[in-house]
């Protein structure tokens, strides 16, 4: 019983940052058409700035918010100035072909990534450094026995929760998030609305920046930080992405909760070393009963 | 009013406009006919600046308004309402509606919930489906939400795309009839793209015949539609 309550809960909060991962690669996806897989670099980066910070001297919600400001400015900075160049290009014949205009950002969102790599490695030194958590790491005692769940992880589940609630009341509730939902479903529809799409497009790239330093600062307190201790966690979240449904929001959170949670039982129960081969056998299973994901809409592009 | 010259766009080495002229007089309608790749679609999609030409000029209100984006034309005054019942199936269709009038918000927040109301007078039908979403609505219900997208936008000029396409004859009467009170009560400027020259020739006050990108005719639309040389060579009834 016991395992099984350290399983469901270590699960859990390990989800709940798979969640935010997700999250951002779909706010991207549906906001600009782009996977991108610079995503968890530029959460490696500003979880570098917060470390320096607060290594310095500065309390741990300084550094906090910082990075997450870092964060939707650096993917504002990168749409701006590598992603629209790209996508307003006129029409050459490089571009001329659907998939060809489809493949390039992605690729580029690729080389962002190891240049934020080799970057970080020059600012701050290749190797690890731990980053510290704002609340205990230790169990709950109750009745003399320790729980598994510490109030770390009452931390990350309570506040990745409050920011999935926020994004889904901005997105449905407001002029600017309905906007961005126009923009992604329909740009021609939305640009003939009067809708500034090279805007809402940038601002996409800025709450997925935000929401990916969010899962930075909350899942680098149990990995350590180094240029690509991120990596692993970029490739969980876009798992986790496409068995909820690459463009739907709610699929996303709930494919990062299946994903941590299958994680967390399989390590708790068979051994760590069979984790990717179970994430794999999910990600199989989705994508042959449902090829666009749990929650995934009819006319998505299939992964 | 819209005053087009020499306007020419291509699609890499496809002519689709071929240095076309014309006038949209200020609160009339003037209807675009000819077949099927007349150039017609491109036309307006040229004037909205989805396209741009590879030259002439496009003058709107004294003002040149190539180069510029489809947002900030909008803006200017020119809504567009693309071939196809173009609305966002994802979205209800109260929000479709007020997609068209965002831009407006920041201006007059009052004006902008009139307008909804104004569409929902005007398509009584939408009001009843106002939280469905646009994906489930019949052809001839997402023609008019796609009209409602652009009128909440308040243009003074409306590019109407092939209005009629796959409806039934009683949705097109009725479609056209609603632009037609539009334009006479308010003053609406109306440009009507139209494969269905009886049903456009009908209702406009003059006629463009555009056939392979250029103009053949340009005249008042009873004249063009007393025609029947020219129908018979360029419309084939």
């Amino acid at each position: 019983m016991d395992t099984f309550l350290a399983a469901l809960f270590s699960g859990t909060s390990r989800g709940a940052i798979y969640a935010l991962v997700a999250l951002g690669l779909v706010i991207v996806w549906r906001g600009a058409g782009v996977v991108n897989f610079a995503q968890m670099g530029q959460a490696m980066f500003s979880t570098y700035i917060a470390s320096t910070l607060i290594q310095n001297g500065n309390s741990y919600w300084v550094g906090f918010f910082v990075a997450l400001f870092a964060g939707a400015a650096l993917g504002a900075f990168l749409d701006i100035l590598v992603m629209r160049p790209l996508s307003n290009k006129k029409k050459t014949e490089l571009l001329s072909s659907e998939s060809m205009r489809a493949a390039i950002p992605v690729i580029a969102s690729l080389g962002i990534l190891g240049v934020l790599q080799a970057l970080a490695g020059i600012i701050w030194a290749a190797e690890e450094r731990g980053f510290p958590a704002p609340a205990a790491q230790e169990g709950f005692t109750v009745a003399g026995s320790v729980m598994p769940f510490t109030s770390f992880d009452v931390f990350v589940i309570s506040i990745v929760l409050i920011t999935l609630t926020m994004t889904t009341i901005f997105f449905k509730k407001t002029g600017v998030g309905l906007a961005m939902r126009a923009t992604a479903l329909n740009q021609e529809v939305a640009r003939l609305s009067g809708i500034r799409t090279n805007f809402t497009r940038t601002l996409s790239w800025a709450i997925s920046g935000a929401a990916s330093s969010l899962a930075g600062l909350l899942i680098t307190p149990t990995s350590n930080l180094s240029p690509n201790t991120l990596d692993l966690v970029l490739i969980i979240g876009f798992t986790a992405a496409v068995v909820g449904g690459l463009d739907s929001p709610a699929g996303a959170v709930l494919g990062g909760f299946i994903v941590g949670l299958v994680i967390s039982f399989v390590t708790f129960y068979l051994s760590p070393e069979d984790v990717f081969i179970s994430i794999l056998a999910v990600l199989l299973i989705v994508l042959i009963v449902k090829p666009r994901g749990i929650l995934g809409g009819k006319d998505s592009r299939r992964v | 009013m819209l005053k087009i010259e020499n306007l020419t766009t291509s699609f890499g080495s496809v002519i689709a406009l071929d240095g076309v002229s014309m006038v949209a007089q200020e609160s009339k309608i003037t209807t675009v006919i000819g077949a099927n790749g007349a150039g017609k679609s491109t036309l307006l999609r040229t004037i909205s600046g989805l396209e741009s030409p590879a030259s002439g000029s496009i003058t709107w209100e004294g003002q040149s308004i190539i180069d510029r984006k489809p947002e900030d034309i909008v803006r200017a005054g020119i809504a567009h309402v693309p071939e196809g019942h173009a609305v966002i199936s994802e979205l209800s269709v109260e929000e479709n509606i007020n997609m068209g009038s965002l831009f407006r918000r920041r201006i007059n927040k009052s004006d902008v919930a009139a307008s909804l109301d104004e569409m929902y007078q005007l398509f009584p039908r939408l009001q009843e489906r106002r939280k469905q979403l646009a994906g489930t609505l019949s052809g001839g219900e997402r023609q008019m939400l796609a009209i409602s997208r652009a009128l909440v936008s308040r243009p003074k000029l409306l590019l109407l795309d092939e209005p009629s396409l796959g409806l039934a004859p009683l949705v097109v009467e009725q479609i056209i009839d609603c632009v037609n009170t539009l334009c006479r009560s308010t003053g609406l400027t109306v440009l009507l793209v139209e494969q269905n020259a009886n049903t456009a020739l009908g209702v406009a006050d003059h006629g463009i015949l555009l056939a392979l990108g250029k103009v053949v005719a340009d005249r008042p639309a009873a004249e063009l539609k007393a025609d029947s040389t020219l129908r018979a060579a360029y419309l084939g009834y």
